[in-house]
């Protein structure tokens, strides 16, 4: 029966990936408001697929970005037929800086390298319209191949994973009833590398803040008052500078609670894995580890917890001089959480730890983005990880990793705290993707053994 | 002082006519620091190469590395040799005007609006720095001309556009004009009041010197989940080193950075103190209240007479709206150093490189630019016939004695005088602190053009 559904995978193949072109030319950035029509048009473009497959399938409107939402029952289903829910998410990150960019990033590119590889170009190739499309196209094998999926299934696309998922939860705990399946098949992480594949169980959490540093109520000339009037951006390199000590650790008080050592088994297992701290910060231009002294890469981004500024901007950042001392200085952070650490407290503190260093005449503001998200970790021994594990070995003919991530994907969570289920997340992401930067990508072949990999899990879940 | 009284009325009757002209100069954008502003420089200039030609002086436009420098020249007809030879300076060139947000009125649509206080203000950019403060000098000059047919003096006036920018390029002009613009003493009109009501005669300026920063880390923008921990982020990296550069009593830490800088004598501490200068109100007014400089000093020493280290602008990683959970490439920062007597531009900018470099990780690089012109800090000598002129024409007009300040803003011209030309200036300026130079709805009082315009009237009547 497989063989039968992957040819005819096979032989979609090129337009499966036309389709996937269309919907990557929809600039769906979620964060920006200017782009939320374009949003709109992505989830419209997902239902009109998904429809035609046969799916009971429409736009959810949200205070925010819309959700898609379809259901597909086999006319075959009975009560024993599993119902699984897919999750991935048609919103992308913004594409700036747009200089970088070697090819348009709304234009999508397919290539062959020098190296002889085959990839496409564009933003959401990888992150994450190329990633959910391997098992939209998955579905359609099925259905073209034999008339219908073997699973009864929910797919739920959002758009908002990119900007914090503000309607989520509300949305989740409003449609509890109708998203409660027996597993979720999330479907936005990488492999272990170009020929391994891997089950994520294990993500950091994740938690947003920006602070505004107010200094003197107007920009200053710093002739003028520069020497006696306080330079916010001097305060806030002084907070940033002040987060870490010499040893990476972060210095905010109470940060670690909730932070256990990493078992030595677990701590083992990577060890097995040969990963190469020296080749994953060359292939970024770096060469020495930033985190904590100590510990290995694995463990600094799988196990541990972070402090990192994403932005910092303040006074006069154009061409030429200003000789400006600004009013306002501003920075994005975002901490990445592991084990119990509570995203709620963790800003508590943060914010306490800030004003301490904030001096009596200057001001403080705090503007969170919400959508904090503690860690997770999924159980190894679930059914479907196993079944999803065999299925990923046949495709690959090799051993599927079970590793940490150190992004977040809050859905896992949610998932669980509010519909009760757990999480599979197999995604075929390589780290050399440039996920977020100039020049995002997807191996052809990801997508390709992405299709075949859901073709076969798809099969293994009705057995 | 006959001389000037009919000047004075003269002025008084035609305010309304030299605010128009006023207006009409504010109109051009001339933003000499952003190439897209070229042109408007270059009209800048036309219109006052067309101003001065209006008032008899052989005037010519000169290209130079930079914006086009006007120079206007006037002989003084029948004059004896020794007659004084005065060079007068001022910039046609302003900030940009961002944030625009912020203007309660666009920057290049000059109006006049009254406040609640009654005062008419002229709102617009450049409208006190430094349009409106040199155009109080050419308005007087063409009362007396009105008047008196003739300047009592020989008089080349100088308008530059890089004043704002890299002041390299006007330096260069004069060291390679050092004949044409042979003056006995030069007049710049670029300063403040001592306060609302008090006109202010510097004598000690700080010098300036840019330098921008940029930190790279990894290569291209990464997702901080997945290199979130191992991979070095340069805002850490660039946070850290500016954290690093003031000690916990705001002194500068970079070694060798107060080399030459000489203690404030006794005497200039005493006058200054006498000044009265109120530093909560002076950083009250802004929003601030305590001195952020070296402690030991007071907040008008630390303006004035103490050297700073400043970070203009910072910039790295996702700054638009909403979230990126980015770990950024580069990071960037843009420094300026203010300047006092004795301090060597250029060992300031090498003590502040190695500082720097000795900060940035192995696998992580730096790279700097210097920007904007270097300039010394000047102490200008207040003994000379000009001074004792200006103090006596400032205390006619205002009729209080005039205060011997120091400026926290360098004017690298002055260093720039003495060193090509051997002069040195004479500094006299009306603005007013509130006047939000380089910031939005900068604005000019027209009392103080007004008033500025008579001052240099009654200055003219004591030189003759």
């Amino acid at each position: 029966m497989n063989e039968n559904i992957l040819k005819t995978a096979d032989a979609g193949l090129e337009k499966s990936i036309e389709r996937l072109f269309d919907f990557l030319r929809i600039p769906s950035i979620s964060t920006d408001q200017a782009y939320a029509h374009e949003c709109e048009k992505a989830a419209r473009w997902l239902v009109t697929e998904l429809t035609a497959l046969g799916f009971d399938a429409d736009v959810r409107p949200t205070p925010g970005r819309p959700m898609v939402v379809a259901h597909y029952t086999p006319k075959s289903a009975t009560e024993k037929t599993p119902h699984v829910l897919f999750y991935g998410h048609y919103d992308v990150q913004p594409v700036d800086p747009a200089e970088l960019w070697n090819t348009k990033p709304f234009e999508p590119t397919r290539k062959t390298d020098k190296d002889g590889v085959e990839r496409m170009y564009g933003r959401g190739t990888a992150d994450d319209k190329g990633q959910l499309m391997t098992f939209v196209e998955a579905a359609r094998a099925w259905i073209n191949a034999t008339g219908s999926l073997p699973v009864t299934a929910t797919f739920l696309i959002e758009g908002e994973e990119e900007s914090g998922s503000p309607s989520l939860i509300p949305f989740l705990k409003a449609h509890a009833k109708e998203l409660a399946c027996d597993a979720a098949f999330v479907c936005d992480s990488n492999m272990w590398d170009a020929k391994t594949p891997a089950i994520t169980t294990r993500l950091r959490g994740l938690v947003h803040e920006e602070i505004t540093v107010t200094g003197p109520r107007i920009d200053l000339h710093s002739g003028m008052y520069g020497g006696a009037a306080m330079n916010p951006i001097r305060i806030l390199t002084k907070v940033i500078a002040g987060l870490h000590d010499k040893n990476g650790k972060v210095t905010i008080p109470g940060f670690y609670d909730g932070v256990s050592p990493l078992p030595a088994a677990t701590k083992k297992q990577w060890a097995a894995l040969k990963f190469s701290d020296k080749k994953f910060l060359n292939e970024v231009g770096l060469s020495i580890p930033a985190g904590e002294t100590g510990k290995s890469v694995l463990e600094q981004v799988w196990a541990r917890p972070t402090a990192e500024v994403n932005g910092i901007w303040g006074g006069y950042t154009g061409a030429g001089t200003k000789t400006v001392l600004p009013s306002k200085a501003h920075a994005k952070l975002t901490f990445r959480l592991v084990g119990r650490q509570n995203p709620e407290k963790i800003v508590k503190t943060f914010q306490k730890f800030v004003k301490g260093l904030i001096p009596k005449d200057c001001k403080v503001e705090f503007s969170g983005h919400g959508g904090g998200a503690p860690a997770s970790e999924i159980s190894e021994d679930n059914i479907f990880i196993r079944k999803s594990a065999a299925a990923l070995q046949a495709e690959f003919n090799r051993q599927p990793v079970l590793m940490g991530s150190g992004g977040s994907i809050p859905i896992v969570r949610n998932f669980k705290d509010i519909l009760g289920m757990d999480s599979v997340l197999v995604g075929f992401g390589l780290n050399d993707d440039a996920i977020h930067s100039p020049n995002e990508k997807y191996n052809l072949s990801s997508f390709h053994k992405g299709i075949r990999s859901w073709v076969r899990i798809m099969g293994a879940l009705a057995e | 002082m006959k001389a000037a009284e009919p000047v004075l009325k003269h002025i008084d009757d035609g305010l309304k006519a030299s605010l128009d002209r006023l207006l009409e100069l504010l109109r051009f954008p001339s933003v000499g620091t952003d190439p897209a502003y070229d042109a408007d420089c270059s009209n800048a200039a036309g219109w006052l190469k067309e101003k001065l030609e209006g008032l008899g002086f052989e005037t010519g436009i000169h290209e130079t590395t930079g914006q086009p420098v006007v120079i206007g020249k006037y002989a003084a007809p029948g004059l004896p040799s020794h007659a004084p030879h005065v060079l007068f300076y001022g910039h046609y060139d302003v900030q940009p005007a961002d944030p625009v947000a912020l203007w309660d009125s666009p920057p290049f649509e000059p109006e006049i609006r009254r406040g609640k206080d009654g005062q008419d203000r002229i709102f617009g950019r450049g409208a006190s720095d430094d349009k409106g403060q040199f155009m109080t000098f050419i308005e007087a000059c063409r009362a007396w001309l009105a008047v008196h047919a003739v300047l009592p003096f020989r008089l080349t006036v100088l308008i530059e556009g890089d004043e704002e920018g890299d002041t390299s390029h006007l330096e260069r002009f004069v060291a390679e004009n050092r004949e044409a613009l042979a003056a006995d003493v030069a007049f710049i009109c670029d300063t403040n009041m001592w306060n609302d009501a008090t006109p202010a005669i510097k004598t000690f300026l700080r010098g300036c010197i840019g330098d921008e920063v940029v930190v790279t880390g990894p290569r291209i923008d990464l997702h901080s989940g997945y290199y979130g921990g191992p991979a070095r982020n340069p805002i850490k990296v660039l946070s850290r080193i500016l954290a690093e550069i003031h000690d916990r009593n705001g002194k500068i830490t970079i070694p060798g950075f107060y080399d030459g800088v000489k203690p404030i004598s006794p005497q200039t501490r005493k006058d200054w103190a006498k000044l009265k200068f109120s530093h909560k109100r002076f950083l009250g007014d802004v929003g601030l209240g305590i001195p952020a400089g070296e402690k030991d000093f007071s907040a008008l020493e630390q303006i004035w007479a103490r050297p700073t280290a400043e970070v203009n602008g910072i910039l790295g990683g996702y700054t638009a709206t909403g979230s990126k959970t980015v770990l950024p490439s580069k990071a960037m920062a843009k420094f300026t150093f203010r300047l006092v007597g004795g301090q060597n531009p250029k060992k300031v900018r090498a003590a502040f490189r190695k500082f720097v470099r000795e900060r940035v990780p192995a696998d992580c690089k730096v790279k700097f630019e210097a920007a904007g012109g270097d300039s010394a800090g000047v102490t200008v000598a207040s003994d000379t016939r000009y001074v004792a002129a200006a103090r006596q024409a400032l205390l006619d007009e205002w009729q209080v004695t005039p205060a011997m300040t120091g400026s926290g803003g360098s004017i690298p011209i002055v260093e720039c005088f003495k060193k090509h030309l051997k002069i040195e200036s004479l500094l006299v300026g009306f603005a007013r602190e509130t006047d939000s130079v380089h910031s939005p709805n900068e604005k000019y009082d027209v009392e103080c053009f007004h008033k500025g315009m008579r001052s240099w009237a009654r200055i003219i009547a004591e030189l003759s």
